[in-house]
């Protein structure tokens, strides 16, 4: 590590130095037992990359629990590899029964969505840019006139979040799935950063499934 | 019947803990509403059994995170490359680590691919959106000699030249080639690590800055 910089990448590895010793002081097995048997979450989180959403620490999951992917506004693009590969590997092999697609307030891509909506088309000239062609697109099918700005956001978050969950249900591995009789159910929240708290918006199932 | 508990556990999990952070600090959620500045960018792999936050401690605010299968960093993959430009360029992050761990699933089938390839036992192999993705790593693969290595040696070297060769990637992207070369900038340092399941542990393999 760096002699230079007293820096928060060295603050990191001492903070989890110390968790490590705490787990294994209340269960001494916790990490021996972590890497001998394979992982068994039922949950795939598919969020945004935002600092202030860590899936496993709003929901205090531990280690094991949740198969995470986060990316700029929580996006499911059909064409991304990225993300299919990471859904296609959580129903199988790694077996997770629900995914969770969730957006939040505040979201900052959703807010430069928003900006590059009201500025009109523009050729997307780097990969952020590019990243957000389709959130623009969504935001351009949304009445937002007249919409205190927080308000638009929220539409906007909500819209996406709706959108993202109607792609993953298209995607080949839940569509496989739900064929089989592999009953993966897809979830849409949103997390309310003023208030720490998860909402369910939406959540979707096989269409014949055994109720 | 299709079980919904680990959902409902979930959401009874996220009330009580938002419950608790209030009774902590009770203005936390309300300043954290109001912007975001975390120092660190995670790329990690989705493994469930390396949660960033937790294994570092850290709370809502602290780490900007990407987490996919092996913790890889494509050049020509939008996803990751809007990530890193966003951390880098908007919110400002000044450390990237990548961040691999044992026993990584994604790594053991790269392993598998390229010892079937090998051995010419293999049927052709599908083109599906995770093979795709997992090529760079299985050309990876069979560029190490692990002739020497028991299979565990052979997966835990697979993971460490799979981090050095992401933190390569990340240093040639435009965002950090930017970066460092702007005088003005903020310093950021790129750092490879990997996370030990068996210990809890996080070890420093490498670490990458602007040449002065």
């Amino acid at each position: 590590m760096s002699q230079l910089q007293s820096n928060a990448a060295e603050d990191l590895i001492n903070a989890n130095e110390r968790w490590a010793r705490d787990v294994i002081k209340h269960d001494p097995n916790f990490f021996k037992d972590s890497a001998t048997y394979p992982q068994r979450p039922k949950v795939l989180w598919i969020g945004c990359s935002d600092s202030r959403v860590p899936a496993s620490v709003v929901t205090a999951s531990m280690p094991g629990d949740i198969f995470t992917h986060t990316n700029i506004a929580n996006q499911f693009h059909s064409f991304d590899d990225n993300a299919n590969s990471v859904l296609s590997y959580a129903v199988d092999p790694v077996g997770v029964k629900h995914v969770v697609l969730v957006g939040h307030s505040v979201c900052g891509g959703a807010q430069a969505a928003i900006q590059a909506a009201e500025e009109g088309p523009v050729e997307p000239h780097n990969p952020l840019t590019r990243w957000l062609v389709p959130l623009i697109q969504l935001v351009r099918t949304l009445d937002l006139h007249g919409l205190p700005e927080n308000e638009a956001v929220d539409k906007v978050v909500e819209a996406n979040v709706l959108k993202q969950v109607e792609n993953i249900c298209l995607s080949e591995p839940i569509v496989s799935a739900w064929a089989t009789g592999n009953n993966v159910s897809v979830h849409g929240w949103v997390y309310d950063l003023a208030t720490g708290r998860i909402r369910e918006l939406v959540v979707r199932s096989p269409p014949r499934a055994n109720l | 019947m299709m079980s919904h508990e680990p959902i409902q556990t979930l959401l009874n999990a996220n009330e009580e803990w938002a419950q608790k952070v209030i009774k902590d600090t009770p203005d936390f959620f309300t300043q954290s509403a109001t912007g975001q500045s975390p120092k660190i960018l995670w790329f990690g792999c989705s493994d469930s059994r390396v949660p960033e936050s937790v294994i570092t401690a850290s709370k809502p605010g602290d780490i900007f995170v990407h987490r996919n299968i092996a913790n890889q960093f494509h050049l020509n993959d939008d996803s990751a490359l809007s990530v890193l430009t966003y951390a880098v360029k908007v919110v400002g992050v000044e450390h990237v680590v990548l961040v691999g761990h044992t026993n990584c699933g994604g790594a053991a089938a790269c392993l598998k691919a390229a010892e079937d390839a090998a051995a010419d036992t293999g049927a052709p192999q599908p083109d599906t959106p995770l093979t795709r993705w997992l090529s760079p790593l299985i050309a990876l693969v069979k560029s190490l000699d692990l002739s020497a290595c028991s299979a565990s040696e052979a997966l835990d070297k697979v993971v460490q030249t799979n981090v050095i060769t992401q933190v390569d990637n990340i240093c040639n992207s435009e965002p950090i080639t930017t970066v460092w070369a702007d005088p003005n900038a903020k310093k950021v340092t790129v750092h490879g690590w990997v996370y030990d399941l068996a210990r809890g542990h996080i070890d420093e393999l490498v670490f990458r800055e602007a040449q002065a």
